[in-house]
């Protein structure tokens, strides 16, 4: 146990490592040149090639990939992921101010996955085939098929411009919230409803929930107390996955609703070719998505007592 | 002869999976009284857990069930109970081992705590003397230091100890009837004898019914008072162990008890295989379920089914469905 989480650790250590140089090397291939854009900046037209020349001399723009990899790795360490080309503000000030507003919608949402999926799993597994099964089981497919630009646009359009019930656009008390946390947890609420009932389904098959009648429970008792805990190990796997795919929704969603987060930062970083915002926003992307994986896996090893305590020799 | 605390009549079950339908139990019955033990034997398929367990809603889920005849468990009919009451029986009145302890027991729960549980539900016990009761039904069972044991988990035991729990489990609602379902399939065949006796001092002890599922002769022998031969969903023969194991009738009875092997002779020549299958239960045909694979079969045989007829006049009845040995042995019937 001891050993594979030190292994699971390392090896997320070394993913992030690597993710980092990968986008390092793509954001330097993207067409743009860091150098012309902050001579522009600063001169305007009156920027000519001896300028750019020298500032790229400067940022050392011209060593070898790996070097400069090597630099900015070793500045990211110590908190220092450079000065964003498009607001001027060094990337650590932006985090701050942007991080807690993604985490809010992130978490908000996160948490509605977390009720909604098991809501609508365990509903499906207690109607087993009827009415109600089979209306969650539609509202998952259309949960998981339909792409979140569509799910906000209508959302709005319905709640926002129809009944008027909350506003279409920034923060603005928790009502504000409505919208981006339904957007951002429909699809992974879906796929996470469906991995429930599955699951469930295939405990209740099994040799120890006929056990669980034979103890005398009711079908209602066999499925929450013999089956559920069983499902606790794909589900925390899943759900870590989906919660790390979530982000890239909080690129659109953060979009959409005038949200001021890291993902609505990453895209004007985009526009603007902001080099130095786009690989930092990317580098926090990996620190999420690898360690967010790994703690849901970790839970899922602490949840399984075959692994949590394993039988001794 | 004590009143039946189970019994089961003219039970006929249906299994439907959504491409075929099985008649698993056709018109197919079984009683037993306290203190006795009851074998019912038949090779996989045959249907024994199906209409031991079937009446107490114990099938596995996604299997539709259509069940018809009559079940009582100490005098009231099991049938037509509402679903909460059946539960309740299922849990105070029967207690059941299966199996494979290994996949009945759930991986995630702490054996001991699953054990007081059903003492305090059924046995009227407090808290506190539910755990006690746990970790002596542990010791009862032949589990050392049950103390440890109670907040294992089941990976942490191995498969005799684990069948072991499964009979303290079985045990904790202090029932009335215990089903033992196969209960040394899985286990190692040293492990098997020790499970046997085990089960047999408890139905001494407690004085409890008990309805062993089996196909090995040599667990019948060990525990029977009475057997019942289940052939494709039919009961063939059923009485007395001493009857049925040393003077059985039916034609499926003896091919059954001849191809048990006897360790003590020196080849496999002792024991003889029953050619062929069993028959398919998806299509129903009349006459005798066991006429394709019977050497003294008759035309009457296939178009007949041959009625259970009570033999001799021993005390506990001998019944055997064939009136074809009968006639040929000249066997004395009992009216």
């Amino acid at each position: 146990m001891q050993r594979m989480f030190m292994r699971r650790v390392g090896l997320a250590l070394l993913l992030m490592l690597a993710a980092t140089a990968l986008t390092f090397w793509l954001v330097t291939a993207a067409p743009g040149n860091v150098a012309a854009l902050i001579a522009e900046r600063a001169a305007g037209a009156g920027a000519d090639g001896a300028m750019i020349a020298r500032i790229a001399d400067e940022l050392g723009l011209n060593d070898p990939l790996p070097v400069r990899y090597a630099r900015w790795l070793g500045d990211a360490l110590t908190g220092d992921f450079g000065i964003s080309l498009r607001t001027g503000k060094p990337m650590a000030e932006e985090f701050a101010e942007r991080i807690p507003m993604t985490l809010a919608l992130l978490s908000g949402g996160g948490v509605l996955v977390l009720v909604l999926s098991l809501a609508m799993g365990i509903a499906g597994a207690v109607s087993n085939g009827g009415v109600a099964d089979r209306v969650l089981h539609g509202l998952a497919l259309v949960g998981a098929s339909t792409p979140n630009f569509f799910v906000a646009a209508m959302l709005v359009i319905v709640f926002s411009v129809w009944l008027g019930w909350v506003p279409t656009f920034g923060v603005s008390g928790l009502s504000s919230w409505l919208l981006p946390w339904t957007t951002i947890a429909l699809f992974p609420a879906s796929v996470l409803a469906r991995v429930v009932r599955v699951n469930l389904q295939d405990s209740m098959s099994r040799p120890f929930a006929t056990t669980g009648f034979a103890k005398g429970l009711t079908r209602r008792a066999v499925l929450m107390r013999e089956a559920l805990p069983n499902i606790a190990i794909p589900y925390m796997t899943t759900f870590g996955a989906q919660f790390t795919l979530m982000i890239i929704g909080a690129i659109v969603v953060e979009r959409v609703f005038g949200l001021n987060g890291v993902g609505a930062f990453f895209i004007e970083a985009i526009r603007f070719r902001d080099f130095i915002g786009m690989q930092a926003v990317l580098t926090l992307f990996v620190v999420f998505f690898v360690s967010v994986n790994l703690l849901f896996d970790l839970l899922a090893m602490l949840a399984d007592p075959r692994l949590r305590r394993p039988r001794k020799a | 002869m004590t009143a039946p605390i189970y019994e089961v009549e003219g039970l006929v079950i249906d299994l439907y999976t959504p491409s075929v339908s099985v008649r698993a139990v056709d018109v197919a019955g079984f009683h037993v009284a306290p203190g006795e033990t009851l074998a019912i034997v038949g090779e996989s398929g045959s249907g024994k857990t199906v209409m031991t367990l079937g009446p107490l809603g114990l099938l596995p889920e996604g299997v539709a069930v259509d069940l018809r005849g009559t079940a009582r468990a100490d005098g009231k009919d099991i049938l037509s109970m509402s679903p909460a009451d059946l539960s309740r029986l299922r849990g105070g009145f029967f207690g059941v081992i299966f199996q494979d302890p290994m996949s009945a027991l759930n991986p995630m729960l702490k054996i001991g705590p699953q054990l007081a549980r059903q003492a305090q539900l059924y046995a009227g016990l407090s808290a506190e003397e539910a755990r006690k009761e746990a970790v002596s039904l542990l010791a009862r069972s032949g589990i050392p230091d049950p103390e440890d044991r109670y907040g294992r988990y089941p990976h942490e035991l191995s498969g005799g100890m684990l069948q072991r729990a499964m009979i303290a489990l079985a045990l904790a609602a202090r029932p009335r009837v215990l089903i033992a379902d196969e209960p040394t399939t899985a286990l190692d065949a040293t492990v098997q004898a020790q499970i046997l006796a085990l089960i047999r001092q408890i139905q001494k002890e407690d004085g409890i019914a008990v309805i062993l599922i089996t196909h090995d002769i040599g667990a019948v022998s060990v525990l029977a008072d009475r057997v019942a031969v289940l052939y494709a969903g039919q009961v063939a023969e059923e009485g007395s162990a001493v009857d049925v194991l040393t003077a059985p009738v039916h034609p499926y009875t003896r091919g059954l008890l001849a191809s048990v092997p006897d360790f003590r002779s020196d080849h496999a020549t002792g024991t003889r295989e029953i050619p062929g299958i069993p028959p398919s239960q998806t299509q129903l045909e009349p006459g005798c379920r066991f006429a394709d694979r019977c050497d003294l079969v008759q035309s009457s045989c296939r178009t007949h089914r041959p009625p259970l007829v009570r033999l001799g006049a021993g005390p506990v009845p001998h019944r055997v469905a064939c009136p074809v040995v009968i006639a040929a042995e000249g066997i004395v019937t009992h009216d």
